[in-house]
């Protein structure tokens, strides 16, 4: 099988000859396999794209995922970001002071909007570049993570008691932005959708915002994009108490990050959607040993390998200092556990 | 009194800004709390709600919510507790460092500062070392206090550091670090005169680097 048939085998659900591995490695640690600062390539998306199809060659994992800077930026709705070497990119500006700003967002009205300015050449550069064994996954913010961007995140929390009404009307004028994007990402060709909806996890908001405030957005816009491709959804941190929830959206795979019980996640939901995580990013991938990753990869195949729905991964994006080395142990161990 | 104290606390624990407002302008009309006082039940009410976000009773919105409440109280509260300590207690620049953008607890620490006597310059969130520098020179600063919530943030703190000695400031201005994650290994590791958690500890380390 190549990398193609092994990841839409998994999401037919069908046994695979091998566990897919898709580590999430995107414009925080592929710029520096080609030589380049994190800036230099969120600022120029075809840098971006050479930076992830290098590392997927470099690597040899099962997919590419667009983000950071391709076709994933912040400022689709007007928000300035600054960037600088291999920093985290910050919002510096934020657009909504009260709710008479929501009306002033800049909106795209589709697809076709996102694309102005050549802005998805780079995500059609990655896709011919992978070629067609390989999969591309492109990655958006989900409504309730735009209008977090939009408003400012604190002063966003701060309003699900203050005003709980703006927070509605915010992230619902944010879910045509995630479809915007969603489309215009499928249509320069990625193969499947990453929705993330990192300031839902319940390591940041209480589980029944997330159902009032967040939930239902993920599945409007899953709803109409999951049409079009498989969508991930993306939250990152401790997602357990919102799993099921999190199964309902209708989403084909969830991405859970290291804090979630891998093997309680299976067994919750496991029957009903694809997992895809979840080693320990910072504390395995980038601070730990070789037989640390090795372990943990042995660990997460015997939680959840069985019956197939599994696709290994870190559970969040893997950090610029992490040691190559590292990410080729994972691969490797990847392959050799995930033999079904 | 004592009771206006222990509802205050209760309504910063609960998040209610209206009744932390009014329990504040309690606190003044009565004239009765000394500033430690105050500052007590400040400390054990932000206790509290971190005790509840550690258990996971509490999460960010939350915490919020009762930043809010002391935020809100501490604007009727100033007045009062800088009349009670009105000789200037030092001259402090603060600010959250490059690549962190978390200001809840810097603003709550920068009103107590303020309460306590000290001339505050607050540069805000994702300051640049460079900022830091000018402003400590501009203002013969005292104390450097530098917000850094998380353990990344090692190296804008290094950096900060180093540029103080470069430019022959260091013996000049003590500089305290803060943030949830601090600890003393990490202070010792940046090289800083002092750390702190939260606004007591803050409060503390102030007035033992400056002798206010």
């Amino acid at each position: 099988m190549n990398s193609r048939e092994r990841f839409f085998s998994v999401l037919a659900g069908e046994i695979p000859d091998r566990v897919p591995v898709i580590p999430v490695v995107d414009g925080y640690f592929a710029p520096k396999i080609i030589g380049r600062d994190n800036d230099e390539c969120f600022l120029d998306g075809i840098c971006q794209a050479e930076a992830l199809a290098a590392s997927l060659a470099r690597f040899g994992y099962d997919g590419a995922i667009a983000e950071m800077g391709l076709g994933d930026e912040p400022n689709v709705l007007g928000c300035p970001v600054e960037v600088e070497g291999n920093d985290v990119p910050l919002v510096v500006e934020t657009l909504i002071a009260g709710r008479e700003d929501i009306g002033k967002l800049k909106i795209p009205a589709d697809s076709s909007a996102v694309a102005t300015g050549g802005k998805l050449e780079p995500v059609r550069w990655l896709v011919e570049a992978v070629g067609a064994g390989q999969i591309v996954l492109g990655s958006v913010r989900s409504p309730f993570e735009y209008a977090a961007t939009v408003r400012g995140l604190f002063d966003f929390m701060t309003d699900f008691y203050r005003d709980p009404e703006l927070v509605r009307d915010l992230v619902a004028a944010c879910i045509p932005a995630t479809l915007a994007v969603g489309k215009a990402l499928i249509e320069a060709g990625v193969d499947a959708l990453v929705i993330k909806d990192s300031f839902a996890s319940s390591s940041m908001i209480s589980p029944d915002h997330y159902r009032e405030f967040a939930w239902p957005a993920e599945v409007q816009a899953i709803g109409e994009l999951g049409g079009l491709a498989p969508v991930v959804l993306h939250i990152c941190r401790n997602s357990m108490p919102i799993l099921e929830d999190m199964a309902k959206t209708g989403a084909a795979v969830l991405e859970i990050d290291s804090p979630v019980d891998l093997a309680a996640a299976k067994a919750a939901v496991g029957g009903r959607v694809v997992l895809k995580g979840n080693i320990d990013a910072a504390a395995v991938i980038e601070k730990g040993s070789l037989e640390d990753v090795e372990a943990a990869v042995r660990y997460a195949m015997s939680a959840a390998k069985a019956g197939g729905g599994f696709i290994l991964s870190s559970g969040d994006s893997i950090p610029n200092s992490a040691p190559e080395n590292n990410l080729t142990a994972l691969v490797e161990a990847g392959k050799k556990y995930g033999k079904y | 009194m004592k009771d206006t104290l222990e509802n205050f606390e209760l309504a910063i624990v609960a998040g209610n800004a209206n009744a932390s407002v009014d329990l504040a302008d309690t606190i003044v009309r009565q004239g009765q709390a000394t500033a430690d006082e105050i500052f007590d039940h400040l400390a054990a009410a932000m206790e509290e709600v971190g005790s509840r976000y550690e258990t996971g009773e509490y999460f960010i919105p939350e915490m919020l919510r009762s930043a809010e409440a002391v935020e809100k109280a501490m604007t009727v509260l100033e007045p009062y507790l800088f009349e009670r300590r009105h000789e200037q207690a030092g001259i402090i620049v603060m600010g959250t460092v490059k690549g962190d953008i978390h200001n809840i607890g810097k603003n709550i620490i920068v009103s107590a500062l303020r309460a306590s006597g000290y001339e505050v310059h607050d540069l805000g969130v994702n300051v640049s070392t460079e900022k830091f520098i000018n402003k400590v020179k501009e203002t013969s600063a005292d104390l450097l206090l530098l917000s850094a919530f998380t353990t990344s943030t090692k190296p804008a703190l290094l950096d900060i550091i180093a540029a103080l000695e470069s430019e022959g400031m260091r013996g000049e201005v003590k500089v305290i670090s803060g943030g949830a994650s601090h600890s003393e290994d990490f202070a010792r590791e940046i090289g800083v005169d002092g750390f702190a958690t939260d606004v007591k500890s803050t409060l503390a380390i102030c007035r033992s680097l400056t002798g206010a």
